[in-house]
C-alpha cells in the first residue's frame, strides 16, 4: 500500500510538470490551430538561460524569472517572424514542418552553445524530506505542484477576469469577427505564443534538477506532454492540467507494477494513452468536438 | 525580394518530347550502373546511403506530399525492416534476397494496422500519434533485447555477392540498392501521376469534396500509409546491408526528421524531387560536420525552415525554372502533338517538318 501512494505522489508531481508543458501546448493549439513540435526544445532552451543567469551569479528565483521572460519574448518573436506570414496558407503543413524545423535548430543549438554533456541544475527549494503518513514528499515536488497551481490560477484569472484575456479567447474562437470589433488579433497570438513559452519554460526548470540539463532532456517528457493535452483535448487548458496528472499517476503505476513495462518502456503508455484516445474520443475529455463543412 | 517572389513560384511540369525523356531516363541508369565500377568503397557507400533514401522518399513523399499527411513515424518502420534483415539473415540464416518481399509485407501489415485507426484522424493528430511512435521506437528495440541485442546492436556480414560476378561487396550492395530504387521510383511515379495521383490530390486539397466525389479517403490514405510504410521497410533492409550495423540510437525522431527533410527540400509531391532531397540529406551534414557535431541538426532545422519560407516547392522547382525555357522549346512535346491532333494533322508530320 505504501508502494502505491509513494508511486501516486510522484505520479502527481509528474503529472502536474506534463499538465505544464502540455497547457502551453494547448495555448498554441488554441491561438494558432497548430500543434507547435518545438514546445519542448523551446522549454529546454529557455532552462539553459536560467542555468546560465545563475552561473553569472543570478539568484536562482531571479534565474528562473528572467529566462521566463526571455522564453515569452523568444514564444512571441517565434510568432511574429515564423508562424504569421503563413498563417494564411490553405493547409497546415507549411507551420508544422517549420515547428519541426525550428525543433531540431533549438536543439542542435543547445548542444553548440552549451555542450551536450548533461548539467547539474540547482532545485528552487532544498531541505528536509517531508513525510506524511506513509509518503515520503520532497519540498521540490511541493514546490512544483504548487507552482503549477499558481501559474494555472493565474491563467484563469486572465483569460476569465481581465479585457486581455477577453481579447485573445475572442481572436483565438473567432479570428474574423474578433477582428472586426477592433481585437488586435496578430497581438493576441503573440501573447499566446509568449505565455506558453513562459510556462515551458518554468516547467522546464523544475524539471531539470530531476532530468540533468542536456539537450535532449525533454523528450520523453514531451511524449507524456502530448498524451496529456490529447487527454484532455487539444483546445482545453482545464483538460490539459488533469490530463497531465493521469498521464503522470499512470505512467508511474504502469511502470511499478507492470513488470513487462517496466521503468525503461513506460513511454509507450503514452503512445497507447494518445492512439487510444484519439481512436476512441478524439476530442479528448473537455475538448470541443469538431464538424467539418464543405 | 523579387528574386524571393520569383522562387516562391510554383512551377509547371517540365514536357520533354519522349525520345528526350527517355534517352535523359536510359543516360542516367547508365552513369548510375558504371558509376561503381570505378570508385573507392566509401564513395559507394554514400552513393549507396543516397538510394536507401530514394527508397523511403518516395513512399514517404506519396503519403505527405501527394496526400497531405504527415509522418514522422516512418523511421519506425525502416528500423522494422533493418532489424527483420538483421535478424533473420544473421541470426537464422535466411537467404539475404528474401528480406525484401519479407519486409515489404511485413511493414506493409504494420503500417495497415497502425494507420486502420490512426489515419480517420485529422492531419495534425496523425502528426502526434506517428511522432510518438518516433520517440518510442528505440525504446522499443531495447525492450525486445532478447531478439535485438538490445544497445549492443548487431553487426551484419550477409548480402556477399555472387562468385561469378566478380563484384566486390559494396558494388554489389549498390546494385542492389539501385535496383530497389528503380523499381521503386517506376512504381510510385505510376501511382502518383495517373488516376490515383489525382485522387490522393484530391484528398490532400479537399478531403470532404474528394469523398463525396466517391474517393474512399480513408480506405486510400491507410493504403498509402501502407505502402510508404513498406517501402521504408524494404529502404530499412537495404540500409541493414550498406551500414552492416543496426543500433537502437540510429532510428529516433533525428532520422524522421532527415526523412522529412529530404521530401522538403526535394520539393514535396513530385517525385523526382525526391532524389535531390536524398543527395542533401546523405552530403551536406558530411560537409557541416567539420564545423560542429550539432551541425547536422542545424543544417536540417534550418533548412526546413529557409525552404518553406524561400523555395516552398523544393529543388525540383528551381530545376524546372531553369530547364523549362529551354525544353519548351524543343520540337515534338506532348503539347505539339496535342495541339496538332486537334488540328487534324499527323501529329508525327509535325515532329518531322520541324
Amino acid at each position: 500500500m505504501d508502494v502505491f501512494l509513494q508511486q501516486l505522489a510522484d505520479g502527481l508531481m509528474w503529472g502536474a510538470l506534463y499538465g505544464a508543458f502540455a497547457l502551453s501546448i494547448v495555448l498554441v493549439y488554441r491561438a494558432s490551430g497548430i500543434v507547435n513540435f518545438a514546445q519542448g526544445e523551446m522549454a529546454m532552451f529557455s532552462a539553459f538561460f536560467a542555468w546560465q543567469f545563475h552561473q553569472w551569479g543570478a539568484p536562482l528565483y531571479l534565474a528562473v524569472l528572467g529566462a521566463m521572460v526571455v522564453a515569452f519574448l523568444g514564444g512571441a518573436a517565434a510568432e511574429r517572424v515564423l508562424i504569421r506570414p503563413l498563417a494564411s496558407a490553405p493547409n497546415h503543413m507549411p507551420l508544422v514542418i517549420i515547428t519541426l524545423g525550428l525543433m531540431l535548430v533549438l536543439n542542435s543549438a543547445a548542444g553548440w552553445i552549451w555542450g551536450v554533456q548533461s548539467k547539474e541544475f540547482p532545485s528552487m527549494v532544498s531541505g528536509p524530506v517531508l513525510t506524511l503518513g506513509l509518503v515520503a514528499i520532497s519540498q521540490q515536488s511541493l514546490f512544483v505542484v504548487a507552482a503549477v497551481t499558481v501559474v494555472a490560477a493565474l491563467l484563469f484569472i486572465l483569460f476569465q477576469r481581465t479585457r486581455i484575456g477577453l481579447a485573445m479567447r475572442a481572436a483565438a474562437a473567432n479570428p474574423d469577427s474578433a477582428q472586426l470589433i477592433g481585437v488586435p488579433i496578430g497581438r493576441m497570438l503573440m501573447i499566446g505564443w509568449g505565455l506558453a513559452a513562459a510556462i515551458g519554460a518554468l516547467a522546464a526548470s523544475l524539471a531539470a534538477p530531476q532530468l540533468f540539463l542536456q539537450p535532449n532532456m525533454l523528450a520523453a517528457s514531451l511524449i507524456y506532454a502530448f498524451a496529456a493535452a490529447v487527454l484532455g483535448g487539444l483546445d482545453s487548458p482545464v483538460g490539459a492540467l488533469v490530463g497531465g496528472l493521469c498521464v503522470g499517476v499512470a505512467e508511474n503505476l504502469a511502470g511499478t507494477y507492470i513488470s513487462w513495462i517496466g521503468h525503461d518502456f513506460k513511454q509507450a503508455v503514452a503512445l497507447a494513452l494518445i492512439l487510444g484516445v484519439l481512436l476512441l474520443k478524439p476530442e479528448g475529455l473537455f475538448g470541443a468536438r469538431k464538424v467539418a463543412r464543405v | 525580394m523579387r528574386i524571393v517572389e520569383l522562387l516562391r513560384q510554383p512551377r509547371a511540369e517540365l514536357d520533354p518530347p519522349r525520345w528526350l525523356a527517355r534517352s535523359t531516363v536510359a543516360l542516367v541508369i547508365l552513369m548510375a550502373a558504371v558509376a561503381p565500377l570505378m570508385s573507392a568503397p566509401y564513395v559507394n557507400f554514400d552513393r549507396s546511403m543516397v538510394l536507401v533514401y530514394v527508397v523511403v522518399g518516395l513512399g514517404l513523399n506519396l503519403l505527405t506530399g501527394n496526400t497531405g499527411q504527415i509522418s514522422l513515424g516512418h523511421g519506425f518502420f525502416f528500423a522494422v525492416g533493418a532489424y527483420l534483415s538483421a535478424v533473420l539473415v544473421e541470426n537464422h540464416d535466411v537467404p539475404y534476397l528474401l528480406l525484401f518481399p519479407v519486409a515489404f509485407v511485413v511493414c506493409y501489415l504494420i503500417g495497415y494496422l497502425f494507420g486502420l485507426p490512426a489515419l480517420r484522424l485529422h492531419g495534425l493528430q496523425l502528426a502526434l500519434a506517428t511522432l510518438g511512435l518516433a520517440l518510442v521506437t528505440p525504446a522499443v528495440i531495447k525492450r525486445f533485447e532478447h531478439v535485438t541485442d538490445g544497445q549492443a546492436g548487431i553487426n551484419i556480414a550477409g548480402a556477399e555477392p555472387p562468385a561469378f560476378t566478380g563484384l566486390e561487396r559494396d558494388q554489389w550492395v549498390y546494385y542492389l540498392c539501385l535496383v530497389v530504387a528503380s523499381l521503386a521510383y517506376l512504381v510510385v511515379r505510376r501511382l502518383a501521376t495517373g488516376r490515383i495521383g489525382r485522387s490522393l490530390i484530391g484528398i490532400r486539397d479537399y478531403e470532404a469534396v474528394a469523398t463525396t466525389l466517391g474517393v474512399p479517403a480513408t480506405r486510400t490514405k491507410t493504403t498509402v500509409f501502407a505502402l510508404s510504410a513498406a517501402l521504408a521497410g524494404v529502404g530499412g533492409v537495404l540500409y541493414s546491408f550498406v551500414v552492416q550495423y543496426v543500433g537502437p540510437e540510429a532510428f529516433g525522431l533525428p532520422l524522421a526528421i532527415a526523412f522529412i527533410t529530404m521530401i522538403v527540400i526535394g520539393g514535396l509531391g513530385t517525385v523526382p524531387g525526391v532524389v535531390f532531397g536524398a543527395f542533401f540529406v546523405q552530403y551536406v551534414p558530411q560537409w557541416t560536420a567539420e564545423i560542429n557535431q550539432s551541425a547536422a541538426g542545424m543544417t536540417y532545422g534550418a533548412a526546413l525552415i529557409v525552404f518553406i519560407f524561400v523555395l516552398p516547392y523544393g529543388v525540383i522547382s528551381l530545376v524546372r525554372w531553369a530547364l523549362g525555357p529551354l525544353v519548351s522549346r524543343i520540337p515534338g512535346t506532348r503539347r505539339d502533338i496535342r495541339r496538332a491532333t486537334r488540328a487534324g494533322e499527323d501529329p508525327r508530320e509535325l515532329v518531322v517538318s520541324r
